[in-house]
C-alpha cells in the first residue's frame, strides 16, 4: 500500500545526536483514505454558538503585552550573537581568519532561534504545536472544518469530541478551546476505532485507518481549563494527537493523556505560558503491546514569571512495543521564579521492549528551578517482594501492572463509551478482563 | 540600595597565554589537501597502511556534514588552519635538553615539578609533536610501556598490537572530525600496562598549543591488560590569539577483564579554541573505566568521553565539570553503552554558567537488550550564576533490556536563598556562605583530582565574593 509519510514530526526543539534517533518521529499513513468516520461534538450550544476565535484572543493577550512591554534594548551576549548571525555575518571568522569578538558565543541553532524569539515577543508566530506543521495541516485537511468552543467570562463548561474511526478511512477533528477569563472549561477528547481490521499496524500492510484530533486552547487570565484525550484504538490504527495552548495570567491547565490503544499513536502537545503565574500539569499514562509504538513529544515554554509546570508520565511497556518520549521544559529569558518538573516511570514487561526517553531542560532564566527525573526498570525488588510473599510471581506482578493500567483508566472514564472502549482494549489483552472488573466492581 | 550578585571572577589566564616565538619551528600550508596529509606521512617515515588510512579518511572527512545540534562552528574555516606545526627540536628524555622558551612554558605549567613529586611519566607535546617523553625506571621494569605513540609505531615489537587497535573505537566514519582526526593526527601517547601489573603513580601527558591558528590532533592509545591498573592524567592548555585554533584529539582506552583504569583530565583551552575532541573506552568483564573531567576553556567545546561496556560485570564512571564564562559555549557530557549482562554505570556531573556563557549537559545511555540485569544511575546539576547565562541538559537513554534499573535525575537553578538564609542563620556572613555553597558543588569533582589538579581546578574556578547585603 502506498504510504505517505510525515518526516521530522514531533521534533524536539533542542536536537541531541541523530544516531540515537530520537530527535523526532516520523509517521506513515496509507495515501489512499478516503475521509470517513464519525465526528461527534456533545456540548451545550452555548458554547458552540460564539463569536470568539482563537486567533481573536492571541491578538487581545498580545496587545496586553506590548503595553507592558519595556523598550530597554536587549544587550545580553546571546541577543548580540543571534542578531550578528541573522545580520548575515554568518560564519564569525573574517577573510584573514579573525574571529572577531570573542565574548559572543557561538550559538547553536536552536539557541539562535530561541533567542530571536524571544526578542521579537510575538504570540501568534511563537505558537506551536507538539507535532508540527506538516501533522497539523494533515489533520487540518483530515477535518474539514474547525469547530470552537469557548466559555464566557465566569462561566463553566463542558464538551466531549469523539473521533471514531473506520477501516479504509481517516478521520480528525479540528478544535479551538477558547476559555474566557475566569471560566472553566472541561473538554474530553475520545480518539477510538474498533477491530474493523485485522491489519497490525506496523505490519507490511499498512495501518487499516487514522484518527486524529488538532486541538488549540487558549487558556485566559485565571480560567481553567481541563483536557483529557483517550486513545483505545485498536492495533490496526494509527493515531495522531495534536495540541498547542496559550496560557494568559493565573490561567490553570490540567491535561490527561491515557494513551492504551492504537498500532502507531503520536501524541504531541506544546505549552506557551505566556502570562505571570499559569500553570500546567500534564498526566500522561500510557500502555503499549504487541508491536504497538508509542511517540509522545511535550514542549512547556515558560515565558511568564512564577509560572509553573509539572509534566508527569507513567507506563508499561509489554511485548516488543516501542516508545519514545520528548519532553521539553524549557525557562526562556525573563520568567523569574518559574518552576518545571518532569518525571517518568517505565516498567518494562517484556524482552524485545525499546523505551527511550529525553527529557530536556533548557535555561535561560538563573532565578528559575528546573528538574527531571526518570526511572526505567521492572517491577521493583521492594515491590516484588511484597507481592511474592503474597504468592504472586514475577511474571503474574507484571501483568498485574498492565492489568492496573487498564483498570485505573476504565474506573476512571468519564462515561460509558470510553469505559466501553478500555473494557473492549482490556479483554484483548487480558482474558475476562471486562468481566472480572465488572464483578468485583458489583 | 541594589543588592549586589554573587560575583565568580572570570579565570585569570596569565599563565596560560603566554606565548613563545615561533622560530625555527615548521609550518605546512594552512587548508586541508591530500598533498599536506601525505607530507604529514613522510615527515613521520610511516608504514603505508597509515598513509592509506589518513588518505581514506580525508575522503570521509570532505563527504561528512558538520553536526548541526550543537554549537556553531561556522567560525572555524578549515582554509585558515594549519595541521602540523613542528617545534625546534625532536623528542627529548630529559627537560635540559629541551630548548628554553619551551622549557619554560611547561615550568610555568608545572609538568616537571609534577614529575619529580608524584608522577610515574611524562609525555609533553608542543603544537603537532613530543618534546618530551619519560617515564621512571621502576615502571618499565614492570614491563610498562609509555612512548610517543610514533616512536611505538616504529618498533616491530608494538606496530601490529597499533594496527589492530588504531581508531578501532574511534573510527573516521564516527563523525566529521574523527574524520580530520584520522587524516592529520600527530603526537600522543601510547601506553601498555601488562597483565596483572599496578603501577601506583599516575602517567601524565600534557598537550600545549602555542601556534596562532594551527590544530593539535594527538592520539592517545592505552590498552591495559587483565587485572592490571592505571591511572592516567592529560593536561591541555593554549595561549589565546584572535583567530581559530583547534583541537581535534582522539583517545581509546582499552580495559582488560578484572581491569581498572582511571583517566583525568582539566581541559583548560583558550577561548578562541574549537575543542572538538573524542575519548572512547572499551571495557571487558568486570574491567572498570573512571572519567575525571574538567572542561573549562575553548570557545566552543564539543566533548563527550564514551564508555562501551562489552564485558559482564563491567563498569563506567564519570565525573565531570564544565565551567563556561563569557563567550564560551560549551556542549559536554558522556556517552555510555551498556552491552553485557549486569553492567552498571554512574554519572555525575555539574556545570556552571557565568558572563553569557553557555554550558551544554548531553549525554546517551544506551542499554542493549544483551545488558539484562544492568543498573545506570544519572545525576546531572547545573548552577547559574546570573541570569545572561544560559545552561540547557539533553540526556537521552535508550533502554532495550528486561530487568535494568536506570535512574535519573537532574537539576538546573541558582544557589537557593534558603540555603543562604541557612548558612546566615549559623553565624555565616552572606558573602562566604555563598562561596561555600558554590565550593561545595563543585567539590565532587575536585575530589576526585590528585591534589595539584584540584589546585588548578580550584584556580580555574577562582571564587571571589563581592556579595553585599541589601
Amino acid at each position: 500500500m502506498e504510504q505517505l509519510k510525515i518526516k521530522h514530526a514531533s521534533a524536539m526543539p533542542a536536537p541531541t545526536w541523530s544516531w540515537l534517533r530520537m530527535n523526532d518521529t516520523e509517521i506513515s499513513l496509507p495515501a489512499a483514505l478516503a475521509r470517513g468516520g464519525d465526528i461527534e461534538i456533545e456540548a451545550p450550544d452555548t458554547l458552540l454558538d460564539t463569536a470568539s476565535t482563537f486567533e481573536g484572543a492571541l491578538a487581545e493577550l498580545q496587545e496586553h503585552l506590548d503595553a507592558k512591554r519595556a523598550n530597554a534594548t536587549d544587550d545580553r551576549a546571546c541577543v548580540r550573537a543571534a542578531q550578528m548571525d541573522q545580520e548575515g555575518a554568518g560564519g564569525r571568522e573574517t577573510s584573514d581568519g579573525s574571529l572577531g569578538d570573542l565574548d559572543t558565543p557561538a550559538l547553536s541553532r536552536y539557541q539562535k532561534r530561541a533567542t530571536l524569539e524571544e526578542v521579537a515577543g510575538d504570540v501568534t508566530r511563537a505558537f506551536e504545536t507538539g507535532i508540527g506543521m506538516d501533522a497539523r495541516s494533515y489533520l487540518n485537511f483530515a477535518a474539514g472544518e474547525t469547530v470552537t468552543i469557548a466559555t464566557e467570562a465566569g462561566s463553566t463548561g463542558e464538551a466531549t469530541i469523539r473521533v471514531t474511526g473506520d477501516a479504509g478511512t481517516t478521520v480528525a477533528a479540528s478544535i479551538d478551546a477558547v476559555a474566557a477569563p475566569d471560566s472553566s472549561l472541561s473538554l474530553t477528547i475520545a480518539l477510538d476505532a474498533a477491530p474493523g481490521s485485522s491489519d497490525d499496524a506496523s505490519s507490511n500492510q499498512g495501518p487499516a485507518g487514522v484518527i486524529g484530533s488538532e486541538l488549540r486552547v487558549f487558556a485566559g487570565a485565571h480560567s481553567h481549563v481541563d483536557v483529557t484525550v483517550y486513545v483505545t484504538a485498536d492495533a490496526g490504527f494509527v493515531a495522531v494527537d495534536d495540541s498547542g495552548y496559550v496560557l494568559d495570567e493565573g490561567a490553570r491547565v490540567q491535561v490527561r493523556h491515557i494513551v492504551l490503544g492504537g498500532g502507531v499513536t503520536a501524541t504531541g502537545m506544546a505549552a506557551d505560558l505566556r502570562s505571570d503565574t499559569a500553570r500546567i500539569d500534564i498526566d500522561t499514562r500510557y500502555l503499549a503491546s504487541g508491536s504497538e509504538r508509542r511517540d509522545f513529544n511535550y514542549v512547556v515554554r515558560h515565558r511568564g514569571k512564577r509560572t509553573i509546570s509539572n509534566i508527569i508520565a507513567n507506563g508499561v511497556l509489554a511485548g516488543s512495543s516501542k516508545k519514545c518520549l520528548r519532553g521539553t521544559i524549557d525557562l526562556v529569558h525573563g520568567c523569574k521564579g518559574s518552576e518545571g518538573t518532569e518525571r517518568e516511570t517505565v516498567l518494562i514487561a517484556d524482552e524485545g521492549v525499546e523505551n527511550k526517553t529525553v527529557p530536556t531542560i533548557l535555561c535561560d532564566e538563573d532565578d528559575v528551578a528546573g528538574n527531571h527525573g526518570a526511572t526505567i526498570g521492572h517491577v521493583r525488588p521492594e515491590q516484588l517482594f511484597y507481592l511474592e510473599s503474597r504468592g504472586v510471581s514475577s511474571e503474574d506482578a507484571e501483568a498485574l501492572f498492565i492489568r492496573a493500567k487498564l483498570e485505573d483508566a476504565a474506573l476512571s472514564a468519564p462515561d460509558e463509551r470510553i469505559r466501553a472502549a478500555i473494557l473492549r482494549l482490556g479483554n484483548r489483552l487480558i482474558d475476562g478482563f471486562a468481566e472480572e472488573l465488572e464483578g468485583d466492581a458489583a | 540600595m541594589a543588592k549586589q550578585r554573587t560575583e565568580v571572577a572570570d579565570i585569570d589566564r596569565t599563565l596560560y597565554d603566554i606565548t613563545d616565538s615561533e622560530e625555527g619551528f615548521e609550518r605546512l600550508d594552512a587548508g586541508l589537501t591530500p598533498d599536506i596529509v601525505r607530507e604529514i606521512s613522510e615527515r613521520k617515515d610511516e608504514p603505508e597502511w597509515m598513509l592509506d588510512f589518513r588518505l581514506k579518511s580525508l575522503e570521509i572527512y570532505r563527504k561528512m556534514p558538520n553536526p548541526t545540534w550543537g554549537p556553531s562552528i561556522q567560525g572555524l574555516d578549515m582554509d585558515h588552519i594549519v595541521t602540523y606545526v613542528k617545534p625546534n627540536t625532536d623528542q627529548q628524555a630529559t627537560w635540559d635538553e629541551v630548548p628554553d622558551d619551551i622549557k619554560n612554558t611547561f615550568e610555568r605549567l608545572g609538568i616537571p615539578e609534577a614529575e619529580r613529586s608524584y608522577l610515574a611519566g611524562v609525555g609533553a607535546q608542543y603544537d603537532s609533536e613530543l618534546v618530551y617523553h619519560n617515564m621512571q625506571d621502576t615502571a618499565a621494569k614492570m614491563g610498562i610501556v609509555y612512548s610517543g605513540i610514533e616512536e611505538a609505531l616504529h618498533e616491530p615489537a608494538w606496530e601490529a598490537l597499533i594496527r589492530s587497535k588504531f581508531m578501532t573505537l574511534i573510527p573516521p566514519t564516527d563523525h566529521k572530525f574523527a574524520a580530520l582526526h584520522g587524516a592529520v593526527w600527530s603526537g600522543g601517547s601510547f601506553v601498555y600496562v601488562p597483565k596483572g601489573v599496578k603501577l601506583d603513580f599516575p602517567l601524565q601527558s600534557y598537550f600545549r598549543l602555542n601556534a596562532k591558528g594551527a590544530g593539535q590532533f594527538e592520539h592517545t592509545l592505552i590498552i591495559v591488560e587483565d587485572d592490571a591498573d592505571l591511572h592516567f592524567i592529560e593536561g591541555c592548555s593554549a595561549p589565546k590569539y584572535n583567530v581559530a585554533n583547534l583541537h581535534a584529539g582522539a583517545v581509546e582506552l582499552f580495559v582488560g577483564k578484572r581491569a581498572h583504569l582511571r583517566y583525568s583530565t582539566i581541559e583548560n583551552w583558550s577561548k578562541n579554541m574549537y575543542n572538538l575532541n573524542t575519548k572512547r573506552a572499551r571495557v571487558d568483564d568486570e574491567g572498570e573505566i573512571e572519567w575525571i573531567s574538567g572542561s573549562f576553556g575553548s570557545h566552543v567545546g564539543y566533548l563527550y568521553p564514551m564508555s562501551v561496556l562489552n564485558g559482564r560485570k563491567s563498569r563506567s564512571s564519570f565525573t565531570g565539570i564544565t565551567f563556561a564564562g563569557a563567550g564560551q559555549n560549551l556542549d559536554t557530557g558522556c556517552k555510555v553503552v551498556l552491552n553485557a549482562p549486569d553492567t552498571s554505570a554512574t554519572v555525575e556531573t555539574k556545570g556552571i554558567s557565568k558572563g553569557g556563557g553557555i554550558q551544554t549537559f548531553r549525554s546517551s545511555v544506551v542499554v542493549t537488550p544483551k545488558a539484562e540485569g544492568a543498573r545506570v544511575s544519572v545525576s546531572c546539576a547545573s548552577l547559574m550564576l546570573d541570569d545572561e547565562s544560559r545552561s540547557d541538559t539533553i540526556p537521552a537513554m535508550d533502554v532495550r533490556a528486561k530487568n535494568v534499573d536506570i535512574g535519573h535525575e537532574a537539576t538546573i537553578g541558582r544557589i537557593g536563598d534558603d540555603k543562604i538564609f541557612y548558612l546566615m542563620s549559623r553565624g555565616v556572613p552572606e558573602e562566604e556562605a555563598r562561596a561555600m555553597i558554590v565550593n561545595g558543588f563543585a567539590n565532587p569533582v575536585a575530589k576526585e583530582l590528585p591534589l595539584e589538579y584540584a589546585v588548578e581546578m580550584n584556580n580555574l574556578i577562582k571564587l571571589e565574593m563581592e556579595g553585599a547585603i541589601g
